[in-house]
C-alpha cells in the first residue's frame, strides 16, 4: 500500500518534470523571435510614442517639455486630416480591388493540375521578385504624359491631350494593387484549398447551381482567407512609402510621406512620431471595424 | 420493371476503362449494394449516377426518364458522403434546410420537415449545433437527414460507415436499413465491406475491374457464387485441386481429391485438373481414420469463441477448417495429429476458369 503511493508520487513528479521541460523547450524556441520583436520593434515603438508627447526643439530635435500639441496640431489642421483620409481611402480601394481581381485567380489556381499550379503560383508571386523601385518606374514609363498609354490613345485619336494618369491617386492605387495582390491571392488560395471537395458536391447534389453553391458555401468558407489577405494588403498599403512617392509624388501626399518629411527634412521627431502613431491607431481601428462587419455577415466563420 | 436503369455504362480515365459496359436494373424501394475491392469502379459508377462525373457511354434512367445528361443539381438524388460533407458554417438545422430552401419550400413547411427528419435520425434537439460540435455518428445522421429531407428519387450512400468505429458502424447500418425501409426509398449503398453488404442488402452487385460479376440476394451470392472472383471475394474460401476421373451419367462427375473419390453434381470433363472452392465452415474433420474423405495433419489451431479454426495440411496444400466447438471439443485434437477430412458434395464448387 505504502509502496504503491510512493510509486504513484514518483510518477506524478516525473510527469511534472516532463511538462516543465516541454514548456521550457517551447519558450527556448521562441526566444530569438521574441528578442527581435521586443528590442527592434516594441521598444523603438515605445520610445516613438514617448517622443510624440515631447515639444520640438530646433537644436536637438526633441525638446524637454511634455505636450499634447503635436496631436492637436494634426487633428485641427484640415490639410493633415485630408492626408489621413486619402491614405485610408487608397488603402481601402486597393484592398477592395485586390479582393476582386485575386479571387478568380486564386480559384483557378486551386483548380489547376499540380504542375500547372506551381507555375501559376510562381507567376502570381513574380511581382514580389522585382525591386519595388524598378517596378514603380515601369509604371511611370507606362502612365506618364508621353508614356505608352497616352501615346497610343493620342495617335489613335481617342484623346487630344495626354490624360493625367501619373501623379494621381489612380496611379498610386495601380502600383499598390500590382505589388500587393499576391498576398491576397495566397491567402484566398489557402482558404479555398481547405474546402473539402465533397462539400461542393453535397451542395450541388441538394439542388444548388454553381452560382448558388459559390454564394452559399464557397464564399462564406473563404471569408477568413479574404480577411487575412485584407489585413495584410490594407496595412501594407497605408504604410507604404516607395510606391506613393514615385507614382504619386508631392501631389498625392500620404501619411508615410509626411512622416518622412517631418522626421528627415524638418527634423521634427515629436511631430513625426505623432503622425506615425495616429496612422497605426487609425489602421488598427479600420481593421477592427472591418472584422466586425465580416463576422456579422456570416456568423459561422468564427466557428470555422 | 426497373425504377433505376443503368444501360451499357462506360467511363474512361486516361484511356483505361474503369467502368466497362455496366448494365443493371434496380426496382423501386430496393436497397442494393455495390461491393468490390478498391478500384473496382463502384464509386465511379455512383458518381456517374449522382452526376458528379460525365458518362462516356450508355445511359441512366430514373422512373423512365433519362438523367445521365442532366447536371448533378437537377437529378433529385440524395447523397450521403463518406466524410459526411456537412457545411461547417451552418447549424444542423440550416444544413438540413439547405435543400428545402433551394426548392422554395415555405419557411413553416421547411421547419416542420427539418424537425421531422431530425426526429427520424434520433437527433431531435440538436438543430442549433454546428457540425464541429457533433460526433462522427451524429454527423453522419445529419448527413442522412439532409439527403432524405428533400424526398429524393434515389438515395446514394458512398461508404457511409467507413469512418466510424466498429461498434457504431453496426448500430448505424441497422439504423440506415430501418430508415430506408420506413421511407421506402430506392437506395444504392457502396461499400468494400462484405459483411456490411451481406447484412443489409436486398441484393448485392459484386464488382470487379469495372464489371458486375454477379447480382443476387446475399444468400445466393454467398452460397452460389457464379464466378471465381465472387467465390474468393465473398467470405473465406479454400482453393483445392481435384482431378476428374470420370462422369457417371449426364450431370454427375467423379473427382479425386488427395486420393479420395467423390461424386459431384456437376458435368465435368474427364481427366481434367480443376480448382474447386470450399468454405472453411463446410469442412468437417473427425478423429476417425476411415470412411469418406482423406487424411490431413493439424498444423495449428486457433480458439475463436464459438468456433475453432484448424490449419490443416494435406500433401503440400494448406486448408482452413472452422469447426463449431459444439461439434468437436477443441481440447481433443492436438497439433500434429492426423484427422479425417471431408465435405458434402453440395458444399464444393468447381472453378469456372472465367479469366
Amino acid at each position: 500500500m505504502e509502496l504503491n503511493t510512493r510509486v504513484d508520487n514518483e510518477i506524478v513528479l516525473m510527469q511534472k518534470k516532463k511538462n516543465f521541460k516541454k514548456r521550457r523547450d517551447t519558450w527556448l524556441l521562441l526566444i530569438p523571435t521574441l528578442a527581435i520583436f521586443l528590442f527592434f520593434f516594441l521598444l523603438p515603438l515605445f520610445f516613438l510614442f514617448v517622443t510624440s508627447f515631447k515639444t520640438f526643439d530646433a537644436g536637438t530635435g526633441i525638446g524637454n517639455q511634455w505636450t499634447l500639441a503635436n496631436y492637436i496640431q494634426f487633428l485641427s489642421d484640415p490639410f493633415y486630416i485630408s492626408v489621413l483620409w486619402r491614405t485610408i481611402k487608397i488603402g481601402l480601394i486597393t484592398t477592395i480591388i485586390t479582393i476582386i481581381i485575386s479571387y478568380p485567380v486564386a480559384y483557378q489556381i486551386t483548380k489547376a493540375k499540380p504542375r500547372m499550379k506551381n507555375y501559376l503560383t510562381l507567376l502570381v508571386l513574380s511581382p514580389l521578385l522585382i525591386s519595388m523601385v524598378i517596378r514603380c518606374y515601369g509604371w511611370v514609363i507606362l502612365l506618364s504624359n508621353n508614356g505608352v498609354i497616352n501615346q497610343t490613345l493620342m495617335t489613335t485619336g481617342l484623346i487630344n491631350e495626354p490624360a493625367p494618369l501619373l501623379y494621381s491617386e489612380f496611379s498610386v492605387i495601380v502600383g499598390m494593387v500590382h505589388v500587393l495582390f499576391p498576398y491576397m491571392v495566397l491567402s484566398i488560395m489557402g482558404a479555398l484549398e481547405r474546402i473539402d471537395p465533397s462539400i461542393i458536391r453535397a451542395s450541388k447534389n441538394l439542388g444548388a447551381s454553381n452560382l448558388r453553391t459559390f454564394v452559399s458555401i464557397v464564399l462564406p468558407l473563404t471569408l477568413p482567407g479574404i480577411f487575412a489577405g485584407s489585413v495584410m494588403v490594407f496595412s501594407l498599403s497605408v504604410s507604404s512609402f516607395v510606391t506613393p512617392s514615385i507614382l504619386g509624388g508631392p501631389q498625392v501626399k500620404v501619411m508615410s510621406y509626411i512622416t518622412y518629411e517631418q522626421v528627415a527634412v524638418m527634423m521634427n521627431w515629436p511631430y513625426g512620431g505623432a503622425i506615425g502613431f495616429l496612422l497605426i491607431l487609425v489602421a488598427t481601428i479600420t481593421i477592427l471595424i472591418y472584422s466586425k462587419v465580416l463576422s456579422k455577415s456570416e456568423k459561422g466563420v468564427a466557428i470555422q | 420493371m426497373g425504377y433505376l436503369r443503368i444501360n451499357n455504362l462506360v467511363k474512361t480515365f486516361n484511356r483505361t476503362e474503369v467502368v466497362k459496359d455496366l448494365t443493371l436494373e434496380i426496382s423501386k424501394g430496393e436497397l442494393i449494394s455495390f461491393l468490390g475491392p478498391s478500384g473496382c469502379g463502384k464509386t465511379t459508377t455512383l458518381n456517374m449516377i449522382a452526376g458528379f462525373l460525365d458518362v462516356d457511354g450508355g445511359r441512366i434512367e430514373v422512373d423512365g426518364q433519362a438523367v445521365h445528361l442532366l447536371p448533378a443539381n437537377k437529378r433529385e438524388m440524395g447523397m450521403v458522403f463518406q466524410n459526411y460533407a456537412l457545411f461547417p458554417h451552418m447549424t444542423v438545422f440550416d444544413n438540413i434546410a439547405y435543400g428545402l430552401k433551394l426548392r422554395k419550400v415555405s419557411k413553416v413547411e421547411a421547419k416542420k420537415r427539418v424537425l421531422e427528419a431530425l426526429d427520424m435520425v434520433r437527433l431531435a434537439g440538436y438543430e442549433k449545433r454546428y457540425p464541429k460540435e457533433l460526433s462522427g455518428g451524429q454527423q453522419q445522421r445529419v448527413s442522412l437527414a439532409r439527403a432524405l429531407v428533400i424526398k429524393p428519387k434515389v438515395l446514394l450512400l458512398d461508404e457511409p460507415l467507413s469512418n466510424l468505429d466498429a461498434k457504431l458502424r453496426q448500430e448505424m447500418r441497422e439504423e440506415i436499413v430501418d430508415i430506408q425501409k420506413q421511407v421506402g426509398i430506392t437506395t444504392i449503398f457502396v461499400t468494400h465491406d462484405q459483411e456490411e453488404a451481406l447484412a443489409i442488402s436486398d441484393r448485392i452487385a459484386v464488382m470487379y475491374e469495372g464489371r458486375i460479376e454477379q447480382v443476387d440476394d446475399p444468400i445466393t451470392i454467398y452460397n452460389q457464387p457464379k464466378t471465381d472472383f465472387v467465390s474468393q471475394f465473398i467470405g473465406e474460401v479454400n482453393k483445392i485441386q481435384g482431378v476428374v476421373v470420370g462422369g457417371e451419367n449426364g450431370n454427375e462427375s467423379r473427382v479425386n481429391f488427395y486420393g479420395d473419390e467423390q461424386l459431384l453434381p456437376f458435368q465435368l470433363r474427364t481427366n481434367e485438373k480443376l480448382d474447386f472452392f470450399v468454405r472453411p465452415e463446410k469442412i468437417v474433420i473427425t478423429q476417425k481414420h476411415e470412411g469418406e474423405g482423406f487424411q490431413s495433419i493439424v498444423m495449428k489451431k486457433m480458439f475463436l469463441g464459438a468456433k475453432t479454426r484448424y490449419f490443416l495440411k494435406v500433401e503440400d496444400k494448406d486448408l482452413i477448417a472452422d469447426i463449431p466447438n459444439t461439434a468437436l471439443n477443441p481440447h481433443s485434437i492436438i497439433e500434429g495429429s492426423k484427422v479425417q477430412t471431408f465435405w458434402q458434395a453440395e458444399d464444393i464448387l468447381p472453378s469456372r476458369n472465367v479469366r
